[in-house]
């Protein structure tokens, strides 16, 4: 299916890709990129928030541009992963902080 | 509940009649048809409420395999149809109980609907990527058994390689911004989309641009010839252009 458009227009000689019309399916990322995130939004009698949904959010935020977006339409998942979020981070150190004293208190009473 | 249907909307169209659609198969191989209302058809097929329900689809939603099945065949149709006439497709998962529902929904947006088609009618959507080259190697760190100075050599040859880093990547930014301008000269309308990650795509290098152009029939050949020749002028990027799309970016219900 893609010699026609070959022949119109030639591979370029460097990476081919310009000329490659539609030699191939159309990409994942290409695919979900529209229909996930573009295409008309008119509420359905369904209501499911495409991205209230765990797994899809993190697939969906790979699509996502900027966090500011991706918390803008609720995908904030990584606030509440303790390696991400400054907040639990905080909570860790001051964990640390605490148990340190602890065995400070205890190797002085030994 | 088990045998309850629903109807699952991919498109609206204009122009074209229910029996364009004969033959074409939409989710789970139900036959896709139209329902006619006011000037405007909504493409729709049957969908199992099990499947497609409230609960199923928070259920299915998770499974990547299931959400690239029905985004592959919601595309397919939405692809065949934006070939029969001018349509505006529906984001993923747009869902009605019966006709009737479907109808009051089309009669709520019916005069935003035409504008949309409006605005698209005679165009299609080509979509050109551009990528810089992977960035290089991170020099290898001094080696323990080396002599002094090999760890300020090292941080010399590390500075040096995200000093030219940064300027590799202000070129690129420039080069994207060029050719996005370019390219919207002989588009009607233009967007650029967020760059995809490459977990997704599997692309090489960085995408440093993901545009979206609204071309007339009438000028998609100077545009391929755009295209090519910001193709060849700039061996420093790798360009990519796909197309023809049915016009996803474009067929918005507010004026972009």
């Amino acid at each position: 299916m893609s010699q026609p458009t070959e022949a119109i227009y030639p591979r370029s000689q460097r990476s081919g890709d310009l000329s490659a019309i539609r030699p191939q399916p159309d990409s994942l990322a290409d695919v979900l990129e529209r229909v996930l995130d573009k295409g008309i939004v008119i509420a359905g009698d369904i209501r499911v928030n495409l991205l209230d949904i765990e797994l899809l959010t993190v697939k969906i935020r790979l699509l996502v541009a900027s966090v500011d977006k991706a918390a803008e339409i609720g995908i904030d998942w990584w606030k509440h992963d303790p390696s991400l979020s400054s907040s639990a981070r905080d909570e860790v150190l001051e964990e640390n902080e605490r148990l340190r004293r602890r065995i400070e208190a205890l190797e002085s009473e030994s | 509940m088990s045998a309850r249907t629903g109807r699952y909307l991919y498109a609206v169209a204009r122009g074209i009649t229910s029996n364009d659609l004969t033959g074409v198969t939409g989710l789970r191989d139900r036959p896709v048809r139209g329902v006619d209302h006011q000037g405007l058809t909504a493409v729709i097929s049957d969908v199992d409420l099990d499947e497609f329900g409230t609960e199923g689809l928070r259920r299915n939603l998770e499974d990547l395999d299931w959400l690239e099945e029905v985004a592959r065949t919601h595309h397919a149709v939405v692809r065949a149809v934006a070939a029969l006439a001018p349509a505006a497709p529906l984001r993923l998962a747009t869902i009605y109980v019966d006709d009737d529902a479907l109808r009051n929904r089309l009669d709520e947006w019916r005069d935003a609907l035409l504008r949309a088609l409006d605005r698209i009618e005679g165009r299609m959507e080509w979509s050109v990527k551009a990528f810089a080259p992977a960035d290089e190697p991170e020099p290898s760190p001094p080696d323990a058994t080396a002599g002094e100075g090999a760890g300020a050599a090292y941080l010399r040859r590390r500075k040096a390689a995200v000093e030219r880093q940064r300027a590799a990547g202000d070129e690129s930014a420039a080069l994207a911004d060029h050719l996005h301008l370019e390219l919207s000269r002989h588009a009607a309308a233009s967007r650029r989309l967020a760059p995809q990650d490459r977990k997704l795509s599997g692309h090489e290098g960085t995408m440093t641009l993901n545009g979206a152009y609204l071309v007339a029939t009438a000028d998609v050949e100077e545009f391929l010839a755009t295209a090519r020749e910001l193709d060849r002028s700039h061996p420093e990027a790798r360009i990519n252009l796909q197309g023809p799309w049915p016009p996803y970016s474009f067929a918005t219900l507010e004026d972009p």
